[in-house]
Formats: structure tokens, sequence, C-alpha cells
């Protein structure tokens, strides 16, 4: 029996050309943000502390929400709650029908993915458009984020050149990044230019000043929020920081643990809509208020989406990010998926080694293995838990809490080295997929021990 | 010192012979060292599986077994760090889990504890050091790669106190290997994967053994390396610092 | 009762975690220190993708630019002095009018050491002067120059327009197989010009 994570990464390692590639790329990534924590003698500290930071933060939330919306109003923002994604949906769609807006330019948000607002807008007549180069590409192309950070990275060159001479009239054979990207270019300006509303997401609200804080590296964010009438920011409840000294913390880790880069070429800090516009918030709850009611689990609310979980994990770099069922993949991505639904999403727990490298690398540090593991514990009361496992564990369990039994199964077992090769090497047993079978020995330690303590009895040493 | 022997079942069943290297390595050392035959296993393959439930009466078990002993003393980085963080855990409120708190992987015992500085052996051969995730990670053995601390690591320290050993480390030194007990059986694509692109890694460092703290990484590596028959033998870090005894 | 009501109570309700998380004491954090923290602005910029020249005693910071950009034919600036801008972001009717800019001219505040970041307030009506030009000249005084973020946030100032952005090298991306691009949606090109 295995997930159908298991199973998508089986066909991603055994279909997919560019499974090394994906793999080194990823590597790369995890790299060079070890560079950036390296050359920070306070890298350690300033994980500390921002793990502080966002611990008092959720667990003092109404009061930061309280304050940060406070501000935000009195700057001239108008504010909005949403319990759930339909009410956050709804919510946009009736501030765009009310300003007479067709179209909206957008930057990346995890959020309005979380929510599926694309599909929604666009089934009630509002064009859409994603204006990071990736989201863009993946939206032409009508597939999802592979990633949080670098969501289109599993497509090839090639696979965006024939994109784009059939959707942007590009050069016919011109695959080079450099092209490509300024034919994106020139196409996004027109949609800059004529979107009557604009939207982003949020990294950071901060409470003391009431400032939506964005970070991106191509400056589509401001692109999207310069010329529009109507700005919207989408924001999940635990975006928010105390003050700017704080911000500094976050600021400092985001960029560095996300694609060791020293910080994102623009961090931009909104606090009133601009001359002649509106700017609204929609605070999203969608499940954050019950995730602070998990004990083991409320930490994930730390999470500060760089995504450096996912360039570290080994799973995910070899198994790419659509063989996870939550549309947020890896180590945070397992856990995301189980608070949202966890008999939907229990087929990710599996997608870890324990290895425990994204505990390091996560600049909050959340407990992202520890979490994963205590999510296995729980898949047998959901009905998820593997047969195969249970029915290994229990015999485990009976047989090494009988040690004469287990003392027996030893003797016994170096049978199996001879048990003919499809016995051993068949669907049903994993381990034979890839491995060769160990070699029980003839002698099991236990009967070593056994004559060594007899002979120490007569001559009182080995 | 009173010490106890901890030798996990799969290293009872298979490596049988890393059990007797420790346990002579401990007698060399003059330590008072003894094996309860009642042992059998920590309960990590179940709990990581998602059932450690079913390594709550292992724990129970392994209190009554070596709460007498100074320390305990288990050639296995990771059983020995799931009895040290997961026992106390597990046993919270039902009972009192002083053996494991003095569980150590026999490696930090030498380095920590003992603090050896010689070593009666020799081992003249290229090793390439397998750094398993949860010694690493888990227990310090050695400065995770993620981390920004000074650099260490306590088995190449061990491994170097042996006359004529040339030790070497694979690219992406402390990357996991993909064994992870029931992972390798449910995720056996990606498992095989994580662990072909190790022992490639091993073996471009051009060293004739691998070795570790756990035989669970080297079993994992071995089946793989046999698959695809490679050439590299695989040794248990305590056998070689117990080599000529 | 209203979402606000019924998101803020259902949190209280389910915010049982136990033990009390303090906030540490952030004026204890001391972020990295540069002895020459103008010659570690300058080379980080350039790490991002930027240049850096220096104003000369006496010169003319309108030839400067024009040096940088020869080929450039429309300048956009509200900055006094700027007076190769035939464009003014204060004074255009849209946002949209900017458009085919060659080179904006704005003033940053404070520059980071670290990262090459330049804190840019909106201080025009129309910010699109910062991302919409084809390349971006930002004016800072070394004077202005700080080791880190941590010091860079003590010092700005948001104006009335209520907008600022950190801002470090030019537009990039690397959303194509990975490779770097400079000039995604935003300026494809940034040039510090470092005066007194």
């Amino acid at each position: 029996m295995s997930t159908l994570h298991s199973k998508a990464a089986q066909r991603f390692l055994e279909t997919n050309k560019n499974a090394r590639w994906h793999d080194d790329t990823f590597w790369v990534l995890r790299a060079k943000r070890d560079v950036m924590a390296h050359e920070l003698d306070e890298w350690e500290r300033l994980r500390d502390v921002a793990c502080a930071i966002k611990r008092h933060t959720v667990t003092h939330l109404d009061r930061y929400l309280e304050q940060f919306v406070g501000n935000a109003e009195r700057n001239g923002i108008h504010v909005h709650w949403a319990k759930d994604a339909e009410e956050f949906n709804q919510t946009v769609l009736s501030m765009l029908r009310k300003q007479g807006v067709k179209k909206m330019v957008k930057s990346k948000s995890m959020l309005t993915e979380e929510c599926g607002m694309n599909p929604y807008l666009e089934s009630h007549g509002i064009d859409v458009v994603e204006t990071d180069l990736g989201e863009r590409i993946l939206q032409l192309m009508h597939k999802r984020p592979c990633h949080i950070v670098v969501p289109a990275v599993h497509i090839t060159q090639e696979e965006v050149g024939h994109l784009f001479e059939e959707k942007l009239g590009s050069e016919k054979g011109n695959y080079d990044p450099t092209y490509l990207t300024y034919q994106a270019r020139l196409s996004l300006r027109d949609e800059f230019m004529t979107a009557g509303a604009g939207m982003t997401g949020a990294n950071f609200g901060v409470a003391e000043t009431g400032d939506v804080v964005v970070c991106t590296n191509e400056g589509n964010a401001d692109m999207s929020t310069s010329m529009p009438k109507l700005q919207i920011v989408a924001m999940g409840l635990e975006k928010i920081v105390p003050d700017y000294k704080s911000l500094a913390v976050f600021q400092r880790l985001l960029c560095r643990a996300a694609t060791g880069q020293p910080t994102t070429s623009f961090t931009s800090h909104f606090r009133k809509a601009r001359p002649g516009a509106e700017m609204h918030i929609i605070l999203v709850d969608n499940g954050r208020t019950d995730i602070i009611g998990e004990p083991e689990h409320w930490e994930t609310l730390k999470c500060i989406r760089c995504g450096s979980c996912m360039n570290t994990c080994p799973v995910y770099r070899r198994s790419g990010g659509y063989s996870y069922t939550y549309f947020i993949p890896g180590p945070i991505g397992i856990n995301l998926g189980m608070l949202k639904d966890k008999v939907r999403y229990a087929d990710n727990v599996s997608a870890c080694t324990l290895c425990c490298s994204c505990d390091n690398v996560c600049p909050v540090k959340v407990n992202l293995s520890e979490q994963i593991y205590c999510w296995r514990q729980g898949l047998d009361s959901i009905g998820k838990a593997d047969l195969v496992k249970k029915s290994m564990s229990l015999g485990m369990k009976y047989l090494f809490n009988h040690p004469q039994m287990y003392d027996t199964a030893l003797k016994f077992a170096p049978i199996t080295n001879h048990l003919p090769h499809v016995l051993m090497y068949n669907k049903l047993n994993g381990w034979g997929y890839g491995h060769e079978m160990p070699v029980f020995k003839k002698q099991p330690f236990h009967e070593i021990a056994r004559n060594i303590l007899k002979d120490e009895d007569k001559k009182g040493n080995i | 010192m009173k010490i106890g022997l901890f030798i996990p079942c799969y290293v009872d069943a298979l490596y049988p012979e890393v059990g007797v290297a420790a346990y002579k390595l401990l007698k060399h050392l003059q330590l008072d060292v003894t094996y309860p035959m009642n042992q059998t296993c920590c309960g990590q393959p179940m709990a990581n599986a998602g059932f450690e439930r079913e390594a709550v009466s292992l724990a129970g078990r392994y209190e009554d077994m070596f709460q007498t002993f100074d320390y305990v003393v288990a050639p296995s980085a990771s059983c020995t760090a799931f009895v040290r963080f997961n026992y106390p855990r597990l046993m919270k409120g039902k009972q009192r889990c002083e053996a494991a708190e003095k569980t150590m992987d026999i490696c930090e015992f030498l380095h920590d504890v003992l603090r050896v500085t010689s070593l009666p052996g020799k081992f003249p051969h290229k090793v390439s050091l397998h750094n398993s995730c949860h010694g690493v990670r888990e227990l310090g053995l050695s400065s995770p790669s993620e981390c920004n601390m000074p650099k260490f690591n306590k088995i190449k320290d061990l491994l170097s106190l042996v006359e004529g050993i040339t030790v070497v480390e694979p690219e992406r030194v402390d990357e996991c290997c993909g064994f992870g007990g029931m992972f390798s059986i449910e995720e056996p694509a990606v498992s095989t994967r994580m662990g072909t692109d190790k022992l490639e890694r091993h073996i471009d460092t051009g060293a004739e053994f691998i070795t570790g703290p756990d035989s669970s990484c080297l079993m994992h590596l071995e089946g793989v390396a046999r698959r695809l028959k490679k050439d590299i033998k695989f040794i248990h870090v305590v056998q070689i610092l117990a080599a000529g005894l | 009762m209203s979402t606000k009501e019924e998101i803020l109570s259902r949190y209280r309700r389910n915010m049982k975690v136990k033990g009390q998380y303090d906030m540490p004491d952030l004026d204890a954090l001391n972020g990295i220190e540069y002895a020459d923290a103008v010659s570690q602005f300058i080379a980080m910029s350039r790490t991002v993708g930027g240049e850096v020249v220096t104003l000369e005693p006496g010169a003319d910071v309108n030839e400067v630019i024009r040096k940088a950009y020869p080929e450039a034919k429309v300048f956009a600036s509200n900055v006094p002095g700027i007076a190769i801008a035939q464009r003014n972001p204060d004074t255009v009717e849209s946002a949209q009018e900017l458009n085919g800019t060659d080179v904006g001219i704005v003033q940053g505040d404070v520059g980071v050491a670290e990262n090459g970041c330049i804190w840019v307030p909106q201080t025009m009506k129309e910010r699109a002067v910062c991302f919409i030009s084809e390349y971006l000249v930002i004016l800072l005084s070394r004077n202005n120059i700080v080791s880190n973020m941590h010091q860079a946030y003590c010092r700005i100032r948001m104006t009335d327009y209520g907008y600022g952005c950190f801002i470090s090298g030019p537009s990039k991306t690397a959303d194509i197989a990975q490779a770097l691009v400079m000039g995604a949606q935003a300026a494809r090109g940034v040039t510090v010009i470092l005066t007194d």
C-alpha cells in the first residue's frame, strides 16, 4: 500500500527527465541560503528572536490585530474581515463590482491560491492577471504552482518559449530567458496600464503603524498598485508583526532563507491609498483561528512562507511540488494540509524521512519534522494508517515485548536469506524496489553475548 | 563506571559484529559492561511509522532494564536519539525515564564522557564518513551544515585517533540518505533515489569504505549498492574504533 | 455579530496555548556593523545588480545622469535641480502618462550596507515613476548609509503620501529556468549616485 504522494513521486522520478535538475536546482537555493546564514554572525540569534516575536504575536494576536486595524483605518484604509475563502472571494468580487472593475492585476499571493480566488472571479467575468512572471506562465498554462517562492521552476525554457509563441506572439524557437522575460514584460506592461484594480498579498502587517509590507524581486507588487484606482490587499491573520523593530528581523531573514539573496529587490510599505485611489485590506481567517487551538501544531502560524523547508527537503527535491496533494508542498505544506483537512491530505504525511533539516533552516524555527511525526501518530485513528505498516508495527510490538519469542525469531530469521528472489522482491515489499535484502547472521548478538557471558563466568573476561 | 550495553534489534540480528566491537571496545577501556539479555528494540520503527503507542511498553521495559546503570551506551545514533528524546515524552506522567536520559550513542560517550585520546588499532584505509541525520541534528555529533556555528565533528575526531586512517566526507555532507525506517518501504522510489545519490557521492570521494554511527543508514546504502552492483564496503564506526581488539 | 467580532472571539476561545510568550528585547540585538559602511554599500549594490557612481564636488548631476544613460531621451523627476527631466510625477494627470520614461530620478533617504537597499519614500504624486521607468537613478547622500536593517528601520520616515520602498538594485527574476534576468516588471537597471 502506498500513498498518493509515494505513487506520484515514483512517476516523477521514473518519467521526468528533469528530476535530477530539479534536485540540483533546489540544492543550489539551499546552498545559497547557507552562504547567507554563514555570513552573518548573528544568524542563529536572529532565528531565535524571530521565533520569539512570532510566538508572542500569534499568542496575542487579537490585541495586535485590533492595533493594526485601528492604525490602518486612521490612515484611511478600508479594512474588511473574511472568516473563510467564500467570504473572502465574495468581498473581493463585490468590491470590484462596486467600482466597475473588469480587469485586476495581482502580485503573487498564496492566500488567494488557498481561497481559490482566481477561478471564482473568472467565473464571475473578472479578468485576473497574475504579474509575477512565474505565476503568469502558470496561469497561461492553466497549471498550479509547484513551489511557493519559485512557482514555475519545473517548466522548461522551451515550454515557456512555445507558450509565449502561442499566447504573446514571441519569435518562434527563441528560448532565451532574457528574451522571453522581456516579452512578458511588454505584455504585462499593457495589463498594468489598463487594469481597474491591483491586488497584492502581504508578507507582513505592522501593528504599530498599520503598514502592509510586500516583498518582491520583480517589482510587480508596486507596478500592480501604482496605477489602478483601487488597491486590494489579501492578508492572512497571522501576518501581523508588532513594529518596525520586529519587521527588521524578518526582513533580514526572509529573502536570505528563501533564495539566498541579502534582500528582495523591493520591500514595499503601503500605509495609505495613493492620491485619488482607494486602498482596502481583507483580513482572512480561513482556519487560522482553529490552528491556534491545536496544542501540537499552533506554531505553524509562525511561518513566513520563505519556502526554505522545501528547498532543503530531500523528499521535495526528488519528488516535485505536484506529488503533494495540498497546494503548498514540502514540510510546511504537509503540516498546513493536515491542519486544513487531515483526512483529505493525509497522503502527504509519508513524504518525510524525519531528517530534521527543515527544522534547522526554518528562519522562525517551526518544529516541522516533530509536527509531521505527531500527525503520523494520529493517522490510525482517522482510518488513514498504512495497513502494512500497522500490521508490522503490531507484530513488532508483540515480538519485542516477548524476549524469548524475539530470541527464537532471531534464530530463524536467517531462513529468509534463502527465500526465492520472487518472494522477497515483489510489489508488496517496498524494500525490494531498489534494495537487495540485508543478510541475517547465523549467530545474532544475543547468542554471542550469551556465550560471552558463559565464558566470562568461567574466565572473568572474553 | 557501570555501563549497560544496548544493542538495537536490527544490529542484533543483522550486524552482531557491531555489537561485539562495541562490547570489546568498552571492555578495553576498563569499563564494567553488562548486556541485559531481555532487551529487544527501542520502538522507533513503530513510532516513526505512526504507532508510537506500540512503543510505550518497550519504553517501560527499557527503564526497568537499564535504570541501575551509570550510562546506557548503544552503537546507534538514531536509536539513542529516539530513546533519549522521545521516551520522556511518551512516558510523561507514567514513569520516570532515568535510563533514557543517560543513554548515549557510543561515539558521543567516547568523545564527551570518556574523552578518549588514544585507540589501540590500525585501519590503513580511506573511509567516507556518513553523517547520519539523527546523529547530526538530534545528538549533535557534528555541526549541522544548515547552522551557523563553529564546525566540529566528534566522529571524525575519534576516527583520527586510529592509526593509518584517511577520513573524507561526501559532497552534501549531511544530506539524508533516504532510509527513514518505514519511509524506505512506503516511499521506495524516493528512498532509492536518495540512497543512490548518497552512495554515488560517497563513491566519488574515492573511499574504500563507507562508515557511520548508524547501521540502519549503512544497511540501506548497502542494499542499494548491492542492487546496483557497486563495489564499496560498509563498516560501522565502532568496528574501526575497535580495530585490533 | 460582525465577522470581525466572530473571528476575534473564535480566536480568544481557541487560544489555549500554555506558557507565556513575551516579546523579546530587540534592543539587545546587534546587527552586523561594517567599519566602512560606504564601501560595503557600494560592493553590495553591485552584487544586487546596481551601479554606483560618486558625484564629484562641483560636478553637475544632470551630466552624470546623461553620461550614465547616453541613449536615454525621456527623463522624469520632481527632484529639485534635475533639469533634464521633461516629465514630472507631481504634475502628470495619471500614472499611466509616465509609461515610456527612459530614466526616472528619485531621492533616496537611507542606504543599507548589508544588502544594498535604499529607502525611497514617496515624495511625488505618482510613485509609478520609481517602477515604470526603464532605468532608475537614486540619489543618496553618503552620510545616510547605515550598516544594517535594524538601524535603517530606526531611521526611516514615511511622508504624508504613506508609501515607501526599500529598493535594492533593478527588478529581477529567475522564473524561467532559474536564469537570472534583470528587468522583470520594474526598472531594468539602477544607478545610485552618491552625493555628499
